[in-house]
């Protein structure tokens, strides 16, 4: 009986195990998935794409739909000072963002983990704010600044900008010092911290995703932004990379391959930022949500 | 090292009820000492190690250290090291580096950091997991950690917040023993805070019982459970708990009875000098026994006690046998102090630990007999033990 057996195991050569329907319906809805979103990336990086391709061509390149050349390029560089302004986004957007970390440090610590009184009356105040736009408050502000001669370098616009990333800020590092245990800032006081201690050497190093979090947000808001940079930065020698794009669009060329050329400058440091960041960002924006 | 003295030690909060936290709280913990507060939860255990570490400030009285009153000393002034329930190991640094972090903090040289540091780990058996990182670690490993972090800085004193509480029950065991073993080794006044009475009992020198902010008792832990001073703590220290029930005290033709029901115990003449129990014939006291005093044999005939079977736990080595006793039921029950329904049940249930041998069937009638040299009498008004404080 036992020899029958294994001369007909051996015989058959082995089939692959049928999949039951539940396993064909999951099968089937990766596909479709993976489809859709393939799509959407397509869509997504579809401008980026042309914008490349674009910018390597002269404008009669670009008529006639083929040929490649670095003329678009060299007329941007003559056009625009780029690295001195790219230099300006960078500085902007650095002293900025510092201001926005250092004070939602501080306040999410003092929120999350210090009591006095009516702190929840002031965290909701102060969260609230990030539901005001820009473009209600944008011309007391720029009134404001005017008046304190602030709108002739940058640091109007760093203080706008850290004014408006602050309230997001103190939220993100309030949520998340939130979930740190009291007794690791107890332990830190015992162990001879005080508080600025705990914040610095136990509390901040712990807090990297939110601060990637905070500082991949702010920099792809305050890298893009036209607005703030066309207003309170007066003197053309500091305006940011937006500002001068916006310039080179409103008539200093009218060639469409310099102008994409110009695009991708400006859009690149943020891409490249956010995928840097990208692995911190989904821990920043999803903590909480494991509880 | 040094000792450590509350004195009058107050605790209320700011914006709650009013309630003290810990109220007027004096214990005095010698230099060495492994002194372990126990209690249920929100006896004001946690509240009075926290006041020693200065986690919460004292609102009455005075905690001292060493002789010096730390009142108004910052608490990395203290001079204490303390291990919290959930280790509070900071995650972003290696073993080594949390247990060297608080020196690192006072600047002390990298050299005497990394030999204090070998010392510890070798004591708690670290040596081999000194580079990695918490999370890399098991639970009863991270608990050494902590302990490591406490050893290094050769404090005045430790202050543990129920250490054990997140660790299964066999490495609860394991870690019991180890942490006596550390604390005898460095001999360090130590405070100990657990709700678990197995903890209290196998680790302290002495054990203090809280109960609502009050200390009940502070005593060895023989004598805790030998003579408590109030129902409390009878009911508080020992598993399963000290019976308590209701009995009339008689003087018969001169032999002292205790009635409770229709049955009644020879009480020996003897507590009648020990407790003052003439005082109390022909008035109620709470009756308390071991659930080990009673016996399933060696029977005699003047202290027997009638019960049904309730519930028979086996564990193997004995049993556990949860009785009512028969015709209870003229106890006044609403003699007694507390009245919450669950305390007046308790009031006619017993436990009695039996042999493993014994003839115990749930729903029967059972005839024990009750070893009457540990009884224990008790105020029924307000609970405290009729036992003479000089006997």
């Amino acid at each position: 009986m036992s020899t029958t057996l294994i001369t007909r195991s051996m015989s058959v050569a082995p089939s692959r195990p049928k999949l039951t329907p539940r396993q064909v319906r999951r099968r089937v809805g990766r596909g479709v998935l993976l489809f859709v979103m393939i799509l959407v990336a397509g869509v997504m990086l579809y401008p980026f794409v042309v914008m490349l391709v674009t910018s390597f061509k002269t404008e009669s390149q670009y008529l006639i739909g083929h040929g490649s050349s670095l003329q678009s390029w060299k007329d941007l560089n003559q056009t625009l000072p780029i690295g001195q302004e790219l230099l300006n986004s960078t500085i902007i957007c650095s002293a900025s963002i510092f201001i926005v970390l250092v004070v939602g440090g501080c306040a999410g610590f003092a929120f999350a983990k210090l009591q006095f009184r009516g702190s929840n009356f002031v965290f909701l105040t102060v969260v609230s704010a990030m539901m005001v736009p820009l473009q209600a408050i944008l011309m007391p502000e720029f009134v404001n600044m005017a008046k304190l001669g602030f709108t002739t370098s940058y640091f109007g616009a760093v203080i706008v900008y850290a004014a408006l990333g602050t309230p997001f800020s103190i939220f993100l590092f309030t949520t998340y010092f939130r979930r740190i245990p009291d007794e690791l800032i107890e332990a830190g006081i015992v162990d001879g911290l005080g508080y600025t201690g705990v914040l610095t050497r136990l509390i901040m190093p712990m807090a990297l995703p939110a601060i990637a979090t905070v500082t991949v947000l702010q920099f792809i808001q305050i890298w893009d932004d036209l607005l703030v940079g066309l207003l309170f930065l007066q003197n053309p020698s500091q305006r940011p990379i937006t500002v001068g794009l916006a310039a080179l669009a409103a008539g200093r060329t009218t060639s469409i391959p310099e102008l994409l050329a110009g695009s991708l400058v400006s859009a690149l440091p943020a891409m490249l930022v956010y995928l840097g960041f990208q692995r911190f960002l989904i821990q920043g924006l999803t903590m909480g949500i494991d509880r | 090292m040094a000792d450590v003295v509350f004195e009058r030690v107050s605790k209320i909060y700011p914006g709650g009820s009013g309630v003290p936290a810990v109220n007027d709280l004096s214990l005095s913990v010698a230099d060495g000492e492994f002194m372990v507060l126990v209690g249920p939860s929100g006896c004001g255990k946690t509240t009075a190690l926290r006041m020693v570490a200065g986690l919460e400030e004292i609102t009455d009285g005075t905690i001292a250290i060493g002789g010096t009153v730390m009142n108004n000393v910052l608490p990395k002034d203290r001079d204490i090291a303390m291990v919290f329930q959930n280790y509070a190991l900071y995650p972003q640094m290696s073993v080594a580096q949390n247990m060297g972090f608080a020196l690192k903090i006072r600047g002390v040289a990298k050299s005497e950091i990394a030999q204090r540091v070998q010392e510890a780990a070798r004591i708690l058996r670290l040596e081999e997991y000194l580079d990695r990182r918490p999370k890399a670690l098991s639970g009863g490993q991270r608990q050494r950690v902590a302990m490591g972090r406490a050893i290094v800085r050769e404090p005045q004193a430790f202050l543990m917040d129920e250490p054990l509480s997140n660790l299964d029950a066999q490495l609860r065991v394991e870690m019991r023993t180890e942490i006596a073993r550390i604390q005898r080794l460095l001999g360090v006044a130590t405070v100990y805070v657990t709700h678990d009475q197995t903890e209290a009992m196998t680790m302290g020198d002495r054990v203090a019982v809280l109960r609502g902010g009050l200390l009940q008792q502070v005593d060895t832990p023989q004598d805790l459970y030998d003579f408590p001073a109030n129902e409390f703590v009878a009911g508080f220290i020992g598993s399963p708990p000290m019976n308590l029930i209701i009995a009339n005290l008689d003087d018969d033709q001169g032999v002292l009875r205790a009635r409770f029901g229709d049955q009644s115990l020879l009480v020996p003449e003897r507590y009648r000098q020990t407790h003052g129990l003439a005082q109390w014939i022909g008035r109620q006291v709470v009756l308390g026994f071991r659930p080990e005093d009673l016996m399933a044999d060696s029977i005699n005939s003047e202290d027997l006690i009638k019960a049904r079977v309730d519930l028979r736990e086996a564990l193997g080595s004995e049993i556990l046998a949860y009785l009512a006793i028969t015709s209870n039921t003229d106890v006044v029950l609403d003699a007694l102090p507390a009245t919450d329904a669950e305390t007046v049940r308790k009031r006619s249930r017993v436990v009695a630990r039996l042999s493993a041998r014994a003839d115990v069937v749930e729903g029967g009638l059972i005839t024990l007999s009750l070893k009457t040299d540990n009884l224990h009498f008790f105020d029924p008004a307000g609970g405290t033990s009729l036992r003479a404080p000089t006997s």
